[in-house]
């Protein structure tokens, strides 16, 4: 059962706080998350509930690049879209019609170079696009003419086993990212470089080193090779000056014997600061407070996901508050500013990993996994929700959430870490919760009641990120490569188009000369946590691709 | 490591010994699952593979996928046995168990003891960040080929302190000087490593809007200086055991 929050629902009015302004995005679609508050919300209400049935494709891009499917999520910024592909192709697209401005193809790294084929997204600033690449290194190329301007490797993949797969994130003068690498031997971080000239500004290690605040939470050596791996893209509040970031899980992941000293409590701090979502400096990457969301999580459960920052009347106060769901659905609400608790809720039906969280969101009846057993564990380390982002509209005061119902059955064992290689220790098929027939949602939650306003099931899994609008629309896709919008307000469903592929990407709304436009990455994943879920429904046969279609309402009926 | 003698294996050991490697290194992580299923990458029961193809993808790697080489990350019976064991998931009941082509393998080099072997570590230290030789040094497969291949080894600490670098050159571009490494001055662009600081970086500029002028005030001791004089010795006995004159 959800934990009933301290405080009580006072219902949202119109605020002049910072985040009410800022969080929207309007003809831009400027970062990863919209804004660098991550509501994936557009102001524009063009499109809506009474028009939105005249919704059609306007122009489509084919990438041409389909080793993986369309991850990214397009920036928009003046009229022109960025886009970049598995294989690190990058466009820039007249927003409007698709022609193509310029393209940048990074070279292919050599085979032995190991890590993720996979990007979600650029980002845009200083006159420049900015990217990471599977062979580990942080890009910038010219905004206008897509000319390389530097690159600088963060770490040799074939070393750490770790590459960035994130959308960088623009901050003030400098462009931070995260990296993959959390489920092996590796020590997890995050780094910042200087727009301008590619030079080094800061780097924040997840696990603090010898004589830092937090080392002693890990157990020998362990720290070396901990995980943590921050793996997706930050917020920036600019009026605190801080950047927020979900870390990844501890490694490993199913066994804790080589991490954990005995006897720790778990109720506190363990294996600081995996799992965690952290406010650091955002000119020194000082750490400035962390919420730990899973001590000792033995069932990979990152809190790498997005961090919403909007602010919210609670008990009579408006607040600046943090939203962030860690991957058992396990959501956090705290002040951004401190990092104070203020309440939790938890997403999926089916929760067998913990049987409960106190008022101060302390984790209660852990069912952890053990050495020479096989535990059903729900949800399944695939996620309650993926990568794939919610949404938050100010309009309705609802987080929108793709929610999966999987288990996994978890048997652990004690193998010895290897530096760079593969260090989850354990196996986890997976298979549908128990006493379910579907195996996903689309639920909208209030985060300040911890209430879910409504819920729509889907037979398979979703794995596509949510887009809310100011039209009170709420767009997502399946599997089967059908794109949808709901009302924001009931979940009804007013508007679908089969765009030819599944869908496991981001939609972005933007405006070019006052018309709206959607713009949907289609394409269905062949790796990782798409194909492990792919492997329940063996019938099933979602087609790949890499093909961006943009929808707008026709010429006449605006 | 298995130490195989050819005379002394059969078949069913093999593919034993290659289902074991298999769940060590392909049945982890996202990658494959559990003897072969579904997993993060696909399914390999059953898939009418032939041996040839299975042997070539092992050891090369697909291009554009999740699948590395495991030529430099498995030994040869490693790989044999592995090669084995996948031919047997697709229905080869009776496998090549012989050793892989020698020369789809990239040799790694002589096993390192002593003080090599702490060489080898210190080199390459993640503890260290950025502040480790490997972040401008590619040796024995490890490292970011910043600067060009090491060719010749200082023969002492106190040589390696005295490296001179003439190739470091004094680049100014936009009334910044930095001291650089160029790689190109084409027509196009001039393109250079920044060494202003760690890790460096490679920037590409206008032909006309970067001048470089030999000698710098970089210099090669500044940038080991977290390194104590033991710890240099072991990397220099460290790239004496690896790096041939």
């Amino acid at each position: 059962m959800m934990v009933r929050m301290r405080f009580c629902l006072i219902l949202l009015s119109i605020s002049s706080a910072l985040a009410q302004d800022a969080g929207a995005t309007r003809a831009d679609w400027p970062h990863y998350g919209g804004t660098q508050f991550s509501w994936r919300y557009s102001a524009l209400d063009q499109i809506n509930t009474s028009t939105v049935k005249a919704l059609t494709p306007v122009w489509m891009f084919q990438t041409g690049d389909y080793a993986e499917n369309l991850q990214a999520t397009p920036i928009v910024v003046d009229g022109v879209m960025y886009l970049i592909t598995a294989r690190a192709r990058v466009f820039a697209l007249d927003a409007a019609t698709g022609r193509e401005i310029w393209r940048y193809q990074y070279p292919e790294p050599p085979r032995n170079v190991p890590g993720f084929v996979g990007n979600r997204g650029v980002a845009v600033g200083d006159g420049k696009v900015f990217f990471g690449t599977k062979d580990n290194y942080m890009v910038a190329v010219d905004q206008k003419t897509g000319q390389l301007a530097w690159r600088v490797n963060v770490d040799d993949p074939r070393q750490c086993g770790c590459n960035i797969t994130a959308a960088p994130l623009v901050v003030k003068d400098k462009v931070i990212v995260g990296g993959t690498g959390g489920d092996g031997a590796h020590r997890g971080y995050i780094t910042a470089f200087n727009t301008r000239n590619g030079r080094l500004a800061w780097r924040w290690y997840v696990i603090p080193g010898p004589g830092e605040k937090g080392h002693d939470t890990w157990k020998g050596d362990s720290w070396k090779f901990g995980g943590g791996s921050p793996w997706l893209t930050g917020s920036f509040d600019p009026a605190l000056n801080l950047v927020y970031w979900g870390t990844g899980n501890a490694a490993s992941d199913f066994f804790d014997g080589d991490r954990v000293i005995a006897g720790a409590d778990k109720g506190k701090d363990v294996n600081l600061y995996t799992a965690s979502v952290v406010a650091l400096d955002a000119d020194t990457g000082k750490l400035r407070w962390h919420y730990q969301e899973v001590p000792d999580d033995l069932w990979d459960y990152d809190s790498a996901y997005e961090v919403l920052l909007i602010d919210r009347q609670i008990r009579g106060r408006m607040r600046q508050i943090l939203v962030h769901m860690n991957k058992s659905g396990l959501t956090s609400v705290l002040d951004r500013a401190t990092g104070e608790f203020l309440g939790t809720f938890s997403v999926p039906e089916v929760r067998t990993w913990i049987s409960g969280v106190t008022e101060d969101g302390k984790l209660v009846g852990r069912n952890e996994p053990q050495l020479g057993k096989t535990l059903t564990i729900c949800p399944s380390a695939a996620g309650a929700k993926s990568w794939n982002s919610m949404a938050y509209s100010p309009r309705t005061g609802f987080l929108y959430v793709p929610v999966n119902e999987i288990c996994n059955d978890i048997t652990s064992n004690d193998r010895a870490p290897d530096e760079g290689r593969g260090y989850m220790n354990g196996e986890f098929p997976m298979k549908l919760a128990p006493g379910r027939t579907s195996y996903s949602h689309v639920d909208a939650w209030d985060p300040v009641t911890g209430k879910r306003a409504w819920s729509v099931p889907y037979k398979y899994v979703l794995l596509a990120s949510m887009l809310a609008t100011a039209g009170d629309l709420v767009f997502t896709g399946n599997p089967e490569g059908e794109f949808f919008a709901l009302n924001a307000k009931s979940g009804n469903k007013l508007w679908s188009y089969q765009t030819g592929a599944g869908n496991r990407g981001s939609p972005v709304s933007y405006a070019v000369n006052g018309r709206q436009y959607i713009a949907n990455p289609t394409g269905w994943p062949v790796a990782v946590v798409g194909a492990l879920l792919q492997s329940l429904f063996p019938d099933q046969d979602w087609r790949s691709g890499s093909t961006l279609v943009v929808f707008a309402l026709p010429e006449g009926s605006r | 490591m298995l130490a195989l003698s050819c005379s002394a294996q059969n078949i069913d050991d093999v593919v034993e010994h290659g289902e074991q490697v298999f769940a060590k290194s392909c049945a982890t992580g996202y990658c494959h699952g559990v003897k072969g299923g579904a997993g993060g990458a696909p399914r390999l029961v059953g898939r009418h593979f032939d041996q040839a193809y299975i042997s070539n993808v092992v050891t090369r790697g697909l291009p554009d996928t999740g699948m590395p080489s495991f030529a430099a990350k498995l030994s040869r019976p490693d790989l044999a046995a592995v090669i084995a064991y996948v031919a047997t998931l697709n229905g080869i009941t009776n496998p090549n168990i012989g050793l892989p082509d020698a020369s789809a393998t990239i040799p790694t080099g002589p096993a390192l003891t002593g003080e090599a072997a702490r060489g080898a570590q210190l080199f390459r230290d993640a503890v260290r960040g950025f502040g480790r030789c490997s972040t401008c040094h590619e040796v024995g497969g490890l490292g970011i080929s910043v600067a060009p291949p090491i060719a010749k080894v200082p023969a002492s600490v106190a040589d390696l302190k005295a490296l001179a670098t003439p190739n470091v050159k004094t680049g100014t571009m936009g009334g910044e000087s930095m001291p650089v490494l160029v790689l190109s001055e084409g027509k196009q662009s001039a393109v250079f490593y920044d060494l202003t600081s760690v890790p460096p970086v490679q920037r590409n500029a206008d032909p006309g809007s970067v001048k470089f002028t030999n000698g710098s005030n970089w210099r090669h001791s500044s940038v080991i200086a977290a390194y104590n004089d033991s710890e240099l010795a072991a990397i220099l006995t460290y790239m004496r055991a690896i790096i041939q004159p």
